[in-house]
């Protein structure tokens, strides 16, 4: 028979997978809920996904590509943007649902116990049917510019586990974080909208590691997605291997990664008290 | 522990701040790093739980009664782990199923079917444990024609019978019960007190918190009183033990059922001791007052100084707490009532004839006036009873003597 006990003197932080397993259902059956509810009544429903970056793309061809004209390595500007956006698509989408799932979920939350790691956890894959379609504008946009991506592509899905990684990572601690101060409700939005610009995403990040002292170019690799997006296009367009500095990135998502676990894993056991 | 305890709390205790909590925003916790203090850190401290302890057993069907902020609802959030104490040790054998609403989780746009597992998986139910129970389930809810439907498009009670439904499908070894249950029509109520009947007969143990007497003592085998988050008594003896939480509640001036003692209301003109809600006899009413019995308000109070403005009524509420009407002593054709400001001592009676009232939840208050000077009792602040009425129309509240004829 399966025992509970609640002790109030132990004081440590049991990340406790097991039952993060033993709640898989739930896991799925929410994840299955926010997928069924985000294009409910909307008339272009799935669309949606696609319409978004794709205007984000005509207007990054517009201004980065035909305007200032950066350079890409002989790569067609849009197959060259589209590499970035994807993951960026994905990154902003789930950083910003997991860090707002937490307090979305307040009713839930002080009405019945569960892991309540599953909130943000979920958003994730949530985060897979907007990124599956972007992928296939990705695909498209190979064949229409007919760019035969690189051998490199074998280290793709690494790439792509970091992405997921680096969003879940940030969706956690904000979401921990956003139960207890509201004020990071304001500065999400705010954090999406400027990743934009400073992520290598419309440009290479040569243009701007070239003008920077040292010290600020590992500076500039602090944001995850930095480095991520640096490899990401190289494991589908080739070219010279990541700059040392990507390591940065990678090694900040695995230290923020496991540090949420521990930080909402802490803040958990007060959180029906003062969501 | 021996083999046959379920739960077993010991020295529980809850602290929670109230006001100001201690770093609830940014910029205090960042001025707190650099040593800045701030008023709001002396946020006070309050017990709403203090050293709690006891053990159920298998079977056991436990009532906890007290007054609304005795703790009630603190005890049963950590039992259900959704909230943890800060001092003390629980053991629990066996499965928790808790209940502290229904319906928690349930999404609007999604379909009845959709809800069903979204609900049932969120209360501990494996899919696969709905799937196997999905058409019990959807039968005992007798929605079945819109299970393809999004709920937002149901009639409350539609929602509420399937939420239900889906949380009377549970097999827990523990069953978690708050009185949150107690909501909808009278019909659907006594629908999931048979169904906690036949889980407390099953040998679970269950635990309910509820300010229906007569469902804890139906339903119960022993019962647990909280009184300002100590546990005052614990006893196999139901009955007494709700008799002896009733005087203390009468005691404080608190209403119980459909009578309201030591009401203490009282200002120079005149005192407001006690009303309650009567047949025809004077006796105090039923439960559940039929459709076809008159309603009568009993009102007691004494008079120290005789103002002829002084004016008594009441106002009468339905579910909603939109008022439906009123009515005042003096406004009464019998000029007899024009002189109860002569007398010591008042008794009043204000009568809803029968079949006025259709089945519904009202709440009557009673209404204080020096006329055209000032209210002594304004709307909402008076003294009320609520009480019930079945039978009648349903889904709408007044049946007046309307009258039909032909031209």
């Amino acid at each position: 028979m399966a025992t509970t006990i609640i002790d109030s003197s132990k004081k440590g932080i049991n990340l406790n997978f097991r039952e993060l397993y033993q709640y898989r259902d739930l896991f799925l059956t929410l994840t299955y809920r926010d997928i069924r509810v985000r294009y409910a009544q909307t008339f272009l429903g799935f669309l949606w996904a696609l319409i978004q970056p794709l205007a984000t793309l005509l207007i990054f061809t517009l201004i980065f590509g035909q305007a200032i004209q950066v350079d890409t390595g002989g790569v067609p500007y849009p197959v060259f943007a589209i590499c970035g956006m994807s993951a960026w698509t994905y990154f902003s989408f789930v950083m910003s649902n997991a860090g707002n799932s937490v307090i979305g979920a307040q009713g839930m939350i002080k009405k019945i116990y569960f892991p309540r790691l599953i909130i943000p956890l979920s958003k994730a894959v949530v985060g897979f049917v907007d990124y599956a379609i972007v992928c296939v504008l990705l695909v498209l946009m190979f064949i229409f510019y007919e760019t035969v991506p690189s051998s490199n592509i074998i280290y793709l899905p690494i790439f792509i586990i970091l992405t997921v990684l680096s969003a879940l990572s940030l969706g956690i601690w904000l979401s921990a974080l956003t139960v207890r101060y509201r004020d990071f409700q304001h500065l999400v939005p705010f954090m999406v909208q400027f990743g934009v610009y400073i992520t290598p995403i419309a440009f290479p990040s040569e243009l701007v590691i070239e003008r920077f002292p040292n010290w600020l170019s590992a500076f500039y690799y602090l944001n995850p997605m930095a480095g991520i997006v640096e490899g990401l296009r190289w494991s589908l367009l080739g070219g010279e291997f990541l700059h040392t500095y990507s390591y940065i990135s990678f090694s900040i998502v695995l230290v923020l990664f496991i540090s949420g676990l521990f930080y909402f894993r802490s803040v958990e056991k007060t959180m029906a008290d003062i969501v | 522990m021996q083999s046959d305890t379920v739960i077993d709390v010991q020295n529980l205790s809850k602290k929670y701040r109230i006001g100001a909590a201690k770093k609830d925003n940014l910029r205090e916790t960042i001025g707190g790093l650099f040593g800045a203090r701030s008023d709001s850190q002396e946020a006070t401290e309050f017990w709403a739980l203090k050293d709690v302890n006891f053990t159920l057993n298998h079977g056991d069907a436990v009532g906890i009664i007290g007054k609304n902020g005795a703790g009630k609802s603190t005890l049963l959030k950590i039992l259900s782990r959704i909230t943890e104490p800060t001092t003390g040790r629980i053991q629990i054998n066996g499965r928790v199923s808790s209940l502290l609403e229904v319906g928690t989780g349930f999404h609007p746009e999604l379909t009845g079917k959709e809800n069903i597992y979204l609900n049932g998986t969120i209360l501990g139910m494996s899919r696969k444990e709905v799937k196997s129970k999905f058409d019990e389930i959807v039968e005992f809810s007798g929605v079945e024609k819109f299970i393809s439907t999004p709920v937002k498009h149901y009639s409350s009670g539609m929602y509420v019978r399937l939420a239900f439904a889906v949380a009377a499908h549970l097999e827990p070894d523990i069953l978690i019960i708050d009185e949150v249950l107690a909501v909808g029509d009278a019909e659907f109520q006594k629908k999931c007190l048979g169904k906690m009947e036949d889980v407390a007969n099953q040998g679970r143990t269950v635990i309910f918190v509820s300010h229906n007497m007569d469902a804890v003592s139906n339903l119960c085998n022993s019962a647990i009183y909280i009184n300002d988050g100590r546990i005052e008594t614990i006893s196999k003896n139901v009955d007494g033990l709700i008799s002896k939480y009733l005087n203390n509640l009468q005691a404080n001036g608190y209403s119980h059922g459909l009578e309201f003692r030591n009401i203490g209301f009282k200002n120079e003109i005149h005192s407001i001791d006690r009303m309650a809600i009567m047949n025809d006899d004077f006796e105090l009413h039923q439960e559940n007052i039929h459709f076809d019995q008159n309603i009568n308000i009993l009102i007691e109070g004494k008079i120290f100084q005789n103002n002829p403005a002084l004016n008594l009524g009441v106002n009468l509420y339905n579910h909603r707490n939109d008022t439906l009407c009123w009515s005042w002593v003096k406004n009464d054709r019998n000029q007899e009532l024009k002189k109860m400001t002569d007398l010591k001592k008042i008794s009043l009676i204000c009568k809803i004839p029968k079949s006025t009232l259709n089945e519904g939840s009202y709440k009557v208050e009673i209404l204080s006036v020096l006329h055209n000077i000032k209210n002594l009792i304004k709307k909402t602040e008076g003294p009320a009873i609520t009480f019930n009425v079945v039978g009648g129309d349903k889904g709408v509240q007044l049946n007046l003597p309307l009258k039909w004829s032909y031209k």
